[in-house]
């Protein structure tokens, strides 16, 4: 109940707020956009938030790579480190590799903010990853969404460069040997390769200009061509409004969800509260990339167990599986690490950026799609999905032959013959697995929407044949209205057994198609009549 | 040792039951931190060969002999010739101290990987071991030797830091008496990291060979490992490590045993591996806990 | 529609649905807050105003927008104790928020600690995010909530002509006289790789730098720490990185040496390269190229019982008694050989620079 005095505060309050309203439509006739804006609809779905998880480490990484910018000195130049860091006093080092020494042993809150930093990366790689096989297996890339598949694409392959750029910066002897290998796949491209590698590294490996230079690149280059490709990424899925999975009451034609004012801004900003606290709670407790053990860089030092961050690791793999094959003769060559390094990712991406158009043709499914599959619903496009995480994890796993090999008592050898096989062998058998489980899944699971594949035959008691949603047999309707069935309705459903018990006469009972849904009742009550696509 | 046992017993028995009993708690965090805390700040102070290792001693020697007649030479033949495992006679003391504090030896089965194992000798009867395989070519009548236990060189003391140029001078001349962990990160790096993991954490070399990891070893164990290059790991010698490099890289693998860690949780120091393990499963694993409970599930 | 049936049509959020108005039903609850009259359940014809639902002025109400649905609820509307508890609980935690905002500033002024750091920034930001989470779900309206997606994604048959119209204002005359077209595509093409020239200066020319070492006639073998190296000072079985003397810093010219003890025995190098190698009576001393011609890690680790190098980047394996060739992993040549000598003081020094580029490919290596 509002009193007198509550209604006056409301009143001075909406008063303020037409003034400020006013004021900004004065100068911007932004009224009709902003109640549109306040009035857009986010659908709720767990799975929708795993792209913001994403957005919020981005901005995570932005801030505190501002401050860590203001620490780092973008100088290979050698110096000689002092510090209280015993085990490193007296030896040479670069700029760069002192001032992140510095920050994280003489900077107050230096090495958590590095830290916050390196973890955010990791967590926003993480999410991306997540994200992208939610857009694929609910196949949110198809029409009119295309355009934003390749800009997320895009961002993910900017983004891995950008985390490598920056892990690279600190010039330590872990980073330094990554550096290594890409300056060899750089120079493995055919004709140009050598060029390309002298340009980016201004001479040969490893040259004094390129952690400079490589700081250009991290710190504005990427950064720019990131945000600006996350705003347009965000600017079309905010014209074209979120997907959601088909339900009972959802349309092509309507949105389900949180008004962005005040529900889903407020909820937004509680997650971008969480993301921050786990990322604090990994940097204050858990140690990431420990530069000091590692030592600064020099070519001619290696620590055994190399391997890059994890989102990089599926190149490393492949580098490590590839057979030794190397292209030779008439004085050209192209050396081996092109074809893991380069020309395989190639068309992997490639792939994935078509997917959409390849995913057309397959399901000659040209229409706009709001509402999205369920992964069973599209049993080929999801074991090609499993098909390429189970050829991805390979790769990783393969970066870490070493140490698993360590830790299991495993030669190498036997090892990467395992991961070799595996490459081709398991996406192939990970795919058909996939494909049976989505068949299998359609067949016999209690699927919302989903109608039976198949007729359903039931037998009556005085042994006739018919099939289900004949409304002149053993029909109780009464039954049937109480569970919320139209006439159309073609759920499994027992007939003659008002309870509501979905398997009728199980001894007579012939079914031919899905299995018992007596849980279906409770889903299909609705206004509409759900779409299946 | 039963002298001062009744008034400990009385004291323990009041912290349980009597007026002292809210004591026992942080008395208890403090007896475990007292203990934790020396082992952390432990490190540096111990010194190597704190009992002599090795005896000229006939009666030690002789008993070493009986000993390696009884466990060895099946494997490694009288007077260490050599058999089905290789001659022992130019092996030296560091090896025969190595191999069976480390529980590498006695070994099964010739063919397999020496690795760390319990130790199966008692201090006493290794000692004679090692005296009887320091006097393995005196008893073959070959002149030479095998390498002796290196005494490790301690670190330079803190309060010594103005020196500081000195130091790196003697270093690297070889003729320093002390030792700095700077200069032993400095020549691990270039000469154990490769194969050890720039952590000590271990690796893998070809053909199965497991390379272990360093968090075990004491500081003789290193100093020996060195300088005998226990198969398949190569043999440093004086000419390519000197005594100070030696005990430079000994002293900065204890440190290494328990490094500065000021960032949390060293996640086994394996690197970027673990790393991703923890970021993905507890990082995303959590975010992704928090949209669950946030969201729908449609 | 009937009012027996749950009047959004879908199945709740994760709060639990509360009343929703209808028609019929509006009691004298009032809002805490006032909303134009036709969206308040309190107004006489209570019925929803399209702008706020995605719908064009002048359309008809789609079948798929619930006309009854009261996007004004919240938990706990018509509970004001319930409300007053929530309120509460979200500032309890928000309370924790501050005390960790203070803590934080304690611990910075005391000297920093990462760990209390980052477990006060987690804790503090868990309790504000969750009395965000909490003030949503409880205290504030607009869930599920069903409006129109409307046509916003495609504009209509009439605007898409025109737009063509005046696209081809400024085309359709070019595509008439072609002339303009052709120049302009002409002197782009040209024009613009003529600005990009400045992008070579990002590197020297390439020449032989991929190919050269600092190794040449008579160059003495260096370890590390910038002393000669004699055929005496490397055990059996063991190794030691030498460096060119006349540029120890040349990154490509790290070399391993190896005395290879006991296998001595079994290393018969070819011909040509018989006099490459130094004979000791403590075995045989070799020297090849650190720069895996994989990818360029350096080959560090030595198997001393298969006498293999390995690298630990990615796990090329070279045979040093078959002149290091690869037998196992990615890299597809041998590691090159440096051929030893000893000079008049017995150091060891290079015979001449390494006969092939070391490390990995290229283009024009051959």
């Amino acid at each position: 109940m509002s009193t007198t005095a509550e209604r006056r505060a409301a009143d001075q309050r909406q008063k303020l707020e037409k003034a400020g309203l006013d004021f900004v439509d004065d100068r911007f006739g932004s009224s009709r956009w902003l109640q549109s804006a306040m009035d857009k609809i986010f659908p709720d779905h767990w799975s929708f938030m795993v792209g913001e998880i994403a957005m919020y480490s981005l901005i995570v990484l932005i801030i505190t790579g501002i401050y860590l910018a203001l620490f780092y000195v973008p100088s290979g130049a050698e110096v000689v480190y002092h510090g209280s860091y015993k085990p490193l006093d007296g030896q040479t080092m670069s700029e760069a590799y002192q001032s992140v020494i510095n920050l994280s042993f003489h900077v107050r809150a230096g090495l958590v903010m590095r830290q916050v930093h390196h973890w955010a990366a990791i967590v926003f790689l993480a999410a991306v990853c997540f994200h992208l096989c939610r857009i694929f297996f609910s196949g949110a890339f198809r029409r009119p969404r295309e355009i934003n598949w390749t800009i997320g694409l895009l961002l993910l392959i900017i983004v891995m460069l950008e985390g490598f750029s920056g892990y690279s910066l600190p010039d330590d002897l872990l980073s330094g040997t990554g550096l290594r290998v890409v300056y060899s796949i750089v120079e493995s491209i055919p004709v140009i390769g050598g060029w390309v590698a002298y340009d980016l590294w201004g001479g040969a490996f490893p040259g004094t200009t390129l952690i400079p230079r490589l700081f250009v690149v991290h710190e504005f280059l990427f950064p720019l061509v990131i945000v600006g490709l996350l705003t347009a990424h965000l600017a079309i899925l905010w014209r074209q409004k979120h997907t959601d999975f088909p339900a009972p009451g959802k349309t092509e034609t309507n949105i389900v969800g949180s008004r962005l004012w005040p529900q889903y801004a407020i909820k937004s900003g509680a997650l971008f509260m969480m993301v921050i606290a786990v990322l604090c709670l990994l940097a204050g407790f858990f140690q990431v990339n420990p530069i000091w053990i590692y030592g600064p860089y020099t070519p001619y030092n290696v620590s055994a167990g190399s391997q890059p961050d994890w989102y990089v690791g599926w190149l490393d793999g492949a580098l490590r599986i590839m057979p030794h094959w190397e292209f030779r003769s008439f004085g050209v060559e192209i050396p081996n690490p092109f074809f893991p390094g380069i020309l395989i990712p190639g068309v992997l991406f490639g792939i994935m950026f078509a997917w959409p158009f390849i995913d057309r043709k397959i399901y000659n499914d040209e229409g706009p799609h709001n509402l999205l599959n369920y992964p069973r619903d599209r049993p080929f496009r999801t074991a090609v999905g499993v098909a390429a995480l189970v050829f991805f994890s390979d790769l990783t796993m393969a970066s870490g032959t070493d140490l698993i090999g360590n830790n299991l008592h495993i030669s190498y050898e036997r090892l990467i013959d395992i991961l070799q096989y595996g490459a081709i062998i398991g996406p192939i058998v990970g795919g058909i697995i996939a494909y049976k489980v989505c068949v299998a899944l359609q067949r016999t699971s209690a699927h919302p929407i989903q109608k039976p594949i198949g007729g359903v035959i039931v037998r009556g008691a005085d042994g006739s044949y018919h099939t289900l949603g004949d409304t002149d047999h053993g029909g109780d309707h009464d039954g049937a209205a109480t569970n919320g069935h139209g006439a159309e309705d073609e759920h499994l459903d027992g007939e003659g057994d008002g309870a509501g018990n979905g398997h009728g006469r199980p001894a007579e009972e012939e079914t031919v198609g899905a299995g018992g849904t007596s849980g279906a009742s409770a889903h299909s009550a609705g206004s509409s009549p759900p779409t299946d696509d | 040792m039963s002298m001062h046992l009744a008034p400990v017993r009385r004291f323990l028995r009041s912290l349980v039951a009597g007026r002292r009993r809210l004591l026992a708690g942080p008395l208890a965090v403090v007896g475990v931190a007292v203990v934790a805390g020396s082992f952390l700040f432990g490190l540096g102070g111990t010194s190597s060969a704190t009992q002599p290792k090795v005896s000229t001693n006939k009666a030690t020697i002789t008993a070493g002999e009986n000993l390696y007649n009884a466990h060895c030479s099946s494997c490694h033949g009288i007077d260490g010739v050599g058999g089905r495992g290789p001659s022992l006679i130019f092996a030296g003391a560091a090896a025969s101290d190595f191999y069976l504090q480390t529980g590498r030896m006695p070994l099964n089965d010739p063919n397999d990987e020496p690795l760390r194992h319990h130790r199966w000798f008692s201090q006493h009867q290794i000692v004679a071991i090692n005296s009887y395989i320091a006097a393995l070519p005196k008893i073959n009548r070959v002149k030479g030797s095998g390498p002796g236990i290196p005494e490790i060189l301690p670190l330079c003391p803190a309060s010594e830091s103005h020196n500081n140029s000195q130091i790196a001078a003697q270093q690297a001349k070889g003729t320093a008496k002390c030792v700095t962990l700077s200069f032993g990160q400095h020549t691990f790096a270039l000469d154990c990291a490769q194969c050890h993991q720039i952590a000590g954490s271990g690796g893998m070399l070809s053909k199965g060979f497991v390379i272990p990891t360093l968090q075990n070893a004491s500081l003789d164990e290193l100093g020996e490992a060195m300088r005998i290059g226990p198969m398949p790991m190569p043999k440093f010698g004086t000419g390519q490590l000197n005594h100070v490099q030696l005990s430079a890289v000994a002293r900065y693998v204890k440190y290494l045993q328990q490094p500065a860690h000021p960032g949390g949780l060293r996640i086994s120091g394996f690197g970027p591996v673990a790393e991703g393990f923890v970021g993905i499963i507890l990082g995303l694993g959590l975010l992704v806990l928090v949209a669950r409970l946030m969201g729908t599930r449609g | 529609m009937s009012t027996d049936q749950p009047t959004t049509g879908h199945r709740p959020g994760p709060e639990p649905a509360g009343p929703h108005y209808s028609e019929q039903d509006h009691g004298e609850q009032e809002q805490l807050f006032d909303l134009p009259p036709s969206t308040s359940p309190d107004s006489e014809s209570y019925h929803l105003d399209p702008t706020h639902f995605g719908i064009e002025p002048g359309e008809p109400w789609p079948e798929d927008v619930p006309r009854d649905q009261d996007d004004t609820w919240w938990r706990y509307r018509d509970d004001p104790a319930g409300a007053r508890k929530a309120e509460i609980k979200i500032a309890f935690m928000w309370i924790i928020t501050l005390l960790c905002g203070l803590g934080l500033a304690v611990i910075y002024v005391m000297g920093g600690d990462p760990q209390i750091e980052g477990g006060l920034l987690a804790l503090g930001f868990f309790c504000l995010g969750v009395g965000f989470v909490w003030w949503a779900r409880d205290l504030l309206p607009g869930h599920d909530v069903t409006a129109s997606r409307g046509h916003h994604s495609q504009s209509t048959e009439a605007y898409r002509t025109t737009v063509v119209a005046s696209l081809g204002r400024g085309l359709e005359p070019i595509a008439r006289r072609p002339f303009l077209g052709k120049a302009l595509g002409l002197v782009g093409g040209v024009f613009g790789v003529c600005i990009l020239f400045p992008l070579a200066s990002l590197g020297p020319r390439l020449h032989n730098g991929l190919a050269k070492t600092a190794w040449g006639r008579n160059t003495r073998l260096v370890d590390e720490n910038g002393r000669p190296v004699r055929p005496s000072d490397i055990d059996p079985n063991g190794i030691l990185t030498v460096f060119p003397q006349t540029n120890p810093g040349d990154p490509q010219g790290a070399t391993l040496l190896i005395n290879l003890g006991p296998a001595s025995n079994d290393y018969k190098p070819p011909l040509s390269r018989s006099t490459w190698k130094i004979d000791t009576p403590s075995g045989t001393i070799v020297a090849f190229s650190k720069i895996c011609t994989h990818a360029g890690c350096p080959v560090g680790l030595y198997n001393t019982i298969a006498h293999e190098l390995v690298c630990p980047c990615h796990q090329s394996t070279f045979n040093v008694l078959q002149d290091c060739k690869p037998v196992f992993g990615p890299a597809p040549r041998s590691l090159p050989q440096l051929a030893l000598a000893v000079d008049t003081d017995g150091y060891l020094v290079s015979q001449t620079g390494y006969d092939q580029p070391v490390g990995p490919g290229y283009w024009g290596r051959g």
